[in-house]
């Protein structure tokens, strides 16, 4: 950056918009490869548990919601049998989205889990997965990396996110008025309108799920303020007691005592809060006289994930405690959380989610290419970029192209690993991530626009075959899945072909797109003295066609489209990456 | 069906908003409006607008319909600039570019 540096300080000072555009710019691009791989695997985590249903195809669709009062006590009889020396059991119930009772238990030191069948309440042996919650995991703790550097990382990229949503709104003066402008076929001024118009429709969205990302990881990012309130054990227990629904096991009496029919306890419970309003139960001390049993409230019918439960006496039955309501900063908490999983929403509230999410995957896509199309028109010498363009446009091809060949990859490892590999949840990770580093690879060696083109048209070949797939090795093809009305798989086929079709698109709009040779540039004349070769001319401007469904014909910007206006001013351009000169 | 109502009264909200502004004029009309029709343009788009979210409070989950409200804005606010691009490009696609 010195060299910008100096040169503004020979002209007048920069002005608000331009000291903001580039901290727009650089923001963006250091932080765009891992938030676009947050941003879609978040995206794709409102249908998380559509997703876990569609990797686990041998558990059937279920035809009604089981009411949580008559499961229970099979439940408990199970779990009594599995885990009866356990201090704390906790069982959650099906609901609407996930068609299976599970519970999870502290067995020795380590917690162990299990899935249960809706009716009977057994055991059922269910592929080894992680399901959605892998990319619902990954896009906040990444993987591959103890859990809290993932979170740090992401809580850093999530900061750059909001300098960046922040000072991009800063430097768009033309917010109101360009508001539903859109140039067809300008180049760079194609590129910057549609990243606008991303930006901006769903900037409400986009500014809600930047800070309440970081909300939900606010006691990890500052817990100052907690250690100097709450400083003994007590005063952190009720601190804890504000932010979720769990109590600790206390010390049990040895003595032993059945445990009190909890279908009575439900009942009381679903007297407040309906039917499906009881998300889990937690049972600490099982079998023993000092049992406590704690009824949960589902979070899928409130904007707030704040604790509310009726606690129990084990083993009388008798209610001890209602938990209605947490402080008010706590709740503030509770709301934010809530925003940022959208768990509360019904199917349309999820799809508006999906969709503006999806806008602002969109979004930081197109902020990474606009990177490499706006440098590209002023590189010396377009046959050979510097180094850090180089780096940029082959990152770009990996993180966005890539991904999704990735993404669809991890689906494939779902259908074809063997169901008794061992760690075969782990394989279908590291099918993930092999994956992603190959794109990488075949990045780095072809031209950049091959590689675009390329890799969008894997990735629409293994979108567009993931039904067949699933028709293949299931019972559950398409075909069924519509005769049953069974819309998790009906839908999850559909949406694989929508998406296919989506990166066909791409991938055509990038081979045909043919930059006009501009004229040869003096520096360019000077030190090889021939016109740029068109194809290298449209290797990046050309990708960049697709990351967005937006640009038109030539991207090899006209000399004019490049001057004044633009909200990004051209003067942030000249980079002062190694070797730009 | 109360969200439908909210969706439609965003889509024409921003529709009369966007007719109420230069370039979709020049784009569709080929001139600007009077300097009248645009005052009641940018009048109707606010008032629809208000009237979308006065529907999404007026039910009981009013909270979850506020969230909702903001994601039906964006909606709105996306499927008049797609279809206002749309009609730019299967109207005139060459000329427009060239045009400009």
């Amino acid at each position: 950056m010195s060299s910008t540096m100096s040169t503004y300080s020979k002209a007048k000072a920069p002005g608000i918009r331009q000291t903001m555009s580039d901290l727009h710019t650089w923001t963006g691009l250091l932080a765009g490869w891992i938030l676009y791989a947050m941003f879609l695997t978040g995206t794709v985590s409102y249908f998380k548990d559509e997703i876990s249903q569609w990797m686990r195809p041998a558990v059937p669709a279920q035809a009604q919601v089981a009411n949580p009062a008559e499961l229970a006590p099979r439940l408990v009889e199970t779990m009594s049998r599995l885990a009866p020396t356990s201090p704390q059991w906790s069982i959650g119930f099906p609901d609407e989205r996930s068609p299976t009772a599970n519970a999870f238990w502290r067995g020795g030191k380590r917690f162990e889990s299990a899935t249960f069948d809706p009716v009977t309440a057994q055991p059922i042996e269910v592929r080894d997965t992680t399901g959605g919650d892998f990319f619902y995991r990954f896009h906040f703790q990444l993987h591959y990396m103890p859990v809290l550097w993932g979170r740090w990382i992401a809580s850093i990229c999530a900061m750059f996110m909001l300098v960046a949503i922040v000072s991009g709104v800063i430097t768009h003066k033309k917010i109101f008025v360009d508001f539903f402008t859109f140039r067809w076929g300008k180049g760079q001024r194609s590129w910057l309108d549609a990243h606008n118009a991303l930006s901006v429709f769903g900037l409400p969205f986009h500014l809600m799920i930047t800070y309440t990302g970081l909300v939900t990881l606010m006691l990890m990012l500052m817990p100052w303020g907690g250690d100097a309130a709450f400083k003994d054990r007590g005063a952190r227990q009720a601190l804890q007691n504000e932010l979720s629904a769990f109590v600790p096991a206390g010390k049990p009496s040895g003595d032993k005592a059945p445990i009190a029919p909890v279908a009575d306890m439900i009942r009381q419970a679903q007297e407040r809060w309906g039917q499906h309003g009881v998300g889990r139960i937690t049972i600490n001390n099982p079998g023993d006289t000092a049992s406590r049993v704690m009824v949960v409230r589902a979070d899928n019918q409130r904007v707030s994930v704040s604790p509310q439960y009726l606690l129990f006496n084990g083993t009388s039955g008798q209610l001890l405690d209602t938990k209605d309501s947490v402080g008010s900063a706590a709740e503030t908490r509770g709301v934010m959380y809530a925003l940022h999983l959208g768990r509360f929403g019904d199917l349309p509230l999820r799809w508006l989610y999906f969709l503006v999410s999806l806008a602002g995957t969109a979004m930081v896509g197109s902020g990474l290419v606009m990177w490499t199309v706006k440098r590209r028109a002023k590189l010396p010498n377009p046959d050979k970029p510097y180094f850090g363009f180089r780096l940029v446009e082959r990152l770009n091809i990996a993180s966005v192209a890539g991904l999704s060949v990735a993404m669809v990859a991890f689906f494939y490892g779902n259908r074809l690993l063997s169901e008794t590999l061992a760690d075969r949840k782990d394989w279908e990770i590291h099918v993930f991530f092999m994956v992603w580093g190959a794109t990488l690879l075949y990045a780095m060696v072809r031209p950049a626009k091959r590689g675009w083109i390329e890799l969008l048209w894997l990735a629409a070949g293994l979108l567009l075959a993931l039904p067949v797939l699933n028709a293949m090795t299931t019972d559950r093809g398409l075909w069924n899945s519509l005769a049953a009305g069974d819309w998790v798989f009906a839908g999850f086929d559909l949406a694989m072909i929508a998406f296919a079709a989506l990166h066909a698109w791409l991938a055509i709009r990038t081979t045909r797109h043919r930059p006009k040779v501009k004229p040869v540039r003096k520096t360019a004349a000077v030190t090889d003295g021939t016109a740029p070769a068109p194809r290298r001319l449209g290797g990046v401007a050309g990708g960049a066609a697709a990351a967005v469904a937006a640009s038109g014909a030539p991207s090899g910007a006209s000399g004019s489209s490049l001057s004044g206006g633009t909200a990004v001013s051209p003067r942030s351009g000249m980079p002062g990456v190694e070797g730009a000169r | 069906m109360n969200q439908l109502w909210v969706l439609i009264f965003c889509l024409l909200g921003f529709a009369c908003l966007a007719l109420g502004m230069e370039r979709p004029q020049e784009d569709l009309f080929g001139r600007h409006l009077s300097r009248r029709s645009i005052t009641w343009l940018r009048i109707a788009g606010w008032v629809l607008l208000a009237l979308s979210l006065g529907v999404t409070l007026d039910q009981e989950r009013w909270a979850v319909g506020l969230v909702a409200w903001f994601g039906y804005l964006s909606a709105g606010a996306g499927i008049v600039f797609v279809a206002l691009v749309a009609w730019n490009r299967l109207r005139q696609p060459d000329a427009k570019a060239a045009r400009r």
